[in-house]
């Protein structure tokens, strides 16, 4: 069976905590959390993950600097990202597709329904 | 590789495109010359292949029109006609190959490798590409002698790069020549492939850069460590190290398991007592984190007074304003999770308010101070997490107004099946809607509908209302009343498209998802001219039509910054030193890819004349300088408009 692997960027650990058990007993798969970009982006290096959920607005190192941090480098520029953030932020949501984000998800979500979502925007559920 | 078949013969293309996609072609069929047309030069192809006899334009005088047009495209006539005028009138009109009905199939295809083979710019019947071999006869990919297990679009994929193995292929690129015009599929469907084609290729034993990205231009082959050298054509080459990446553990995932793992995350939804059983601990879990989390929030309000207070006594500097933005934001984001929408909203407002400007005026305090306490009151009485609250959903949502239950049913089942969410409302609740939506279907019933049915507003009312509500998200209405007037009404309410009732819901649903797929990616417009000023306010102007502007001053820079910037749309000065916008465009055209990117002429030459040469040269409108930044605006996005109903 197929246990993927996410990681969460988020500093808020409300969040992290949360998103971890639903993934966790909606399917089963590893959930990996990260508290900052800087703390993210080493995670992301060394356990290479299968897809990284990352908060948009972050102290210090928000999503998009981390993003483009996590492109940068061979070991990471393949992990696919997709942003988590406020429904209201349509605007932004063109600025992330231009960036090259796999894809966004709009809070508030369901923390049991996201793998669903993962798999839609990655197409981890075949070529249907 | 993708294959336009033009064929009036419902049996014979049904036997074709069964033929061709099991040799993993990708397949659009018409049935006349005209759709032909339409499909031709709207999309790009790597091959035509076209009956003699259609009805409305015959295959002859279609092969004419597209070579007249400058298009390139290989293309392979079919008929019954055996006779050698026939074949001669044929080639003479442009075409590359002729087969006569009734033809072995064998033959056929063995007729298309071969004109595809010709087409490419690597005519070898197997292509190979350091050690991967492809053998597009029999279909089989070895690395080092091991097979691939590919999928149809891996394999595809593989073999669009390998047959032009010099070009870096862009996103768009992919997805025009690998996906079917009916499917929509996104960027990220193509990273998703190119990631899986990689592990399996690293599985095997290639570099893992095997394919290799490069920024902000897309994907190539990478040169063989031992030709390397050989290469040299100035791009940068990104990434160089190979075993970083994905492991092997990720291969064997991807291939044999990835059935299951949609399986996995359908469960639930197939059974619905699992579902429920999921939600019930999530609920238990959400309670719990709740303890924990109330007593933060409430820290994180306490704050938000504390910046209103400094407010009210002096100004808040910088930091703290940023400060306290960030709190709500935070805020707002946390108890989204909990859904505990009220809470969440005084906090998006107050995020917002936060944001709104640089230094806020005292008087903001009055506004900001009750929503504050409403907020801590809100935190202050929620003790528990109820179910009703948990956020349902992540997929796009459908807003339904007023569809009967019959429709409303027919609906969510195809829905569901594309990951869209139906939230039915009744046309009563039209006023007071306010749940959240990426996209809104209005039902109204015109003069033919019931008594009953006779809605209390009327259609301007309701999309007056709508249009307040939400302004974003575009609309779709469904109406019997299809006259002029109606038609005024719907769209000077900001409607974007008014259907018959009679439309079948998977129509319905198709313009509803391409609505919303418009309204989430930016159009790009890239724009020539010469004039600094003109080109300095662009953006700003355009930006409020989620248009994305890139602009260019120099004409000689032209062909670069278009590879670059890969737009949807062209605006070109006509007078320019050097090169001008007539040039420009004519360049443009000479390039098969660029054939069909609408070119906007901007001049303050009036004549006829010239107006005549902007469409000789391909342009597709011709405007007059002075010009308001909304103008421009609405006409860029009406071209783009007639270009997509055009092609769905």
């Amino acid at each position: 069976m197929s246990i993927k692997r996410v990681l969460i960027i988020d500093d808020e650990e409300t969040i992290q905590t949360v998103v971890q058990f639903g993934i966790k007993m909606a399917v089963g798969w590893d959930v990996l959390t990260a508290g900052s970009g800087v703390q993210g982006i080493a995670v992301a290096q060394t356990e290479q993950p299968d897809v990284i959920l990352l908060d948009v607005m972050m102290p210090d190192m928000d999503g998009i600097s981390t993003f483009k941090a996590l492109q940068a480098q061979t070991a990471t520029e393949n992990i696919p990202v997709i942003f988590l953030t406020a429904k209201a932020q349509t605007a932004e949501k063109r600025q992330f597709s231009s960036l090259g984000v796999s894809g966004v998800i709009t809070k508030p979500f369901n923390s049991l329904q996201l793998p669903e979502q993962i798999s839609r925007i990655l197409h981890w559920d075949g070529e249907r | 590789m993708k294959i336009l078949l033009v064929e009036d013969d419902d049996a014979f293309i049904k036997v074709l495109t069964r033929a061709l996609k099991g040799h993993h072609y990708s397949v659009d069929s018409v049935k006349d010359g005209e759709a032909g047309w339409t499909y031709g030069s709207t999309f790009d192809y790597d091959l035509m292949v076209m009956d003699i006899v259609l009805p409305k334009l015959d295959g002859i005088s279609l092969c004419k029109r597209f070579r007249a047009e400058g298009y390139a495209t290989p293309i392979l006539l079919l008929t019954a006609q055996d006779s050698n005028t026939a074949k001669v009138q044929g080639l003479d009109a442009g075409a590359d190959d002729y087969v006569v009905k009734p033809f072995d199939q064998a033959e056929l295809l063995a007729r298309i490798r071969a004109l595809l083979r010709r087409s490419s710019s690597n005519p070898m019947p197997l292509l190979t590409w350091g050690d991967l071999l492809l053998n597009p006869s029999t279909c089989e990919v070895q690395y080092k002698g091991q097979n691939l297990a590919l999928t149809g679009k891996e394999y595809e994929l593989l073999e669009l790069m390998l047959r032009d193995s010099q070009h870096v292929f862009c996103v768009d690129e992919l997805l025009e020549h690998l996906w079917s015009s009916e499917d929509f599929p996104s960027e990220a469907t193509v990273r998703s492939h190119i990631r899986r084609v990689r592990q399996k290729l690293v599985a095997s034993g290639a570099p893992h850069d095997f394919i290799a990205t490069l920024h902000g231009r897309g994907y190539y082959l990478k040169p063989p460590e031992s030709s390397e050298s050989s290469v040299s054509d100035g791009w940068v080459r990104a990434g160089t190290s190979a075993g970083m990446g994905m492991g092997k553990a990720g291969f064997s995932e991807a291939s044999a398991t990835q059935p299951a793992v949609s399986d996995l995350s359908n469960a639930a939804a197939l059974d619905p007592s699992l579902a429920a059983q999921n939600q019930a601990q999530y609920l238990a879990f959400l309670n719990q984190t709740w303890k924990t989390t109330q007593p933060n929030s409430l820290e994180q309000v306490t704050e938000l007074l504390q910046a209103i207070a400094t407010l009210q006594t002096n100004a808040l500097t910088p930091d703290q304003q940023t400060h306290a933005q960030q709190v709500a934001h935070k805020l707002a984001g946390t108890l989204s999770l909990f859904g505990l929408q009220k809470a969440v909203h005084l906090a998006r407002q107050l995020e917002h308010w936060l944001g709104s400007q640089d230094a806020l005026p005292a008087n903001q305090v009055e506004l900001m101070h009750p929503l504050v306490q409403e907020l801590q009151h809100e935190l202050q009485i929620t003790t528990d997490i109820q179910p009703e609250q948990i956020p349902q959903g992540v997929s796009p949502q459908l807003l339904l107004i007023g569809a009967d239950q019959e429709f409303e049913q027919a609906l969510r089942a195809i829905a569901t099946h594309r990951g869209v969410a139906v939230n039915p409302i009744p046309f009563q609740e039209v006023e007071s809607a306010s749940s959240p939506a990426d996209v809104i279907l209005l039902h109204f019933p015109g003069a033919n509908a019931g008594h009953a049915a006779t809605p209390h507003l009327s259609l301007a009312q309701s999309l007056q209302r709508l249009a307040q509500q939400y302004p974003e998200v575009p609309l779709l209405v469904v109406s019997d009343r299809l006259g002029l007037c109606d038609r005024l009404e719907v769209v000077r309410q900001g409607g974007r498209f008014l259907l018959d009732l009679a439309t079948p819901p998977e129509q319905l649903l198709s313009i509803a998802i391409q609505a919303l797929q418009d309204s989430r990616h930016p159009t790009k417009v890239m724009v020539v001219d010469d004039d600094l000023n003109w080109l300095g306010t662009l953006p700003t102007l355009l930006k409020p039509w989620g248009l994305k502007v890139t602009t260019l001053a120099d004409p000689q820079e032209f062909w670069t910054v278009l590879q670059m910037v890969d737009p949807d749309v062209l605006v070109l000065d006509v007078n320019m030193p050097e090169i001008n916008g007539f040039e420009l465009c004519q360049i443009l055209r000479s390039d098969p890819r660029w054939q069909k990117v609408p070119v906007l002429f901007l001049s303050e030459l009036t004549d006829a004349s010239s107006q005549q040469k902007a469409f000789t040269v391909g342009g597709d409108d011709y405007l007059c300088k002075p010009l308001r930044g909304g103008e421009l605006a609405t006409r860029i996005l009406h071209r783009l408009q007639r270009i997509q109903a055009y092609a769905g």
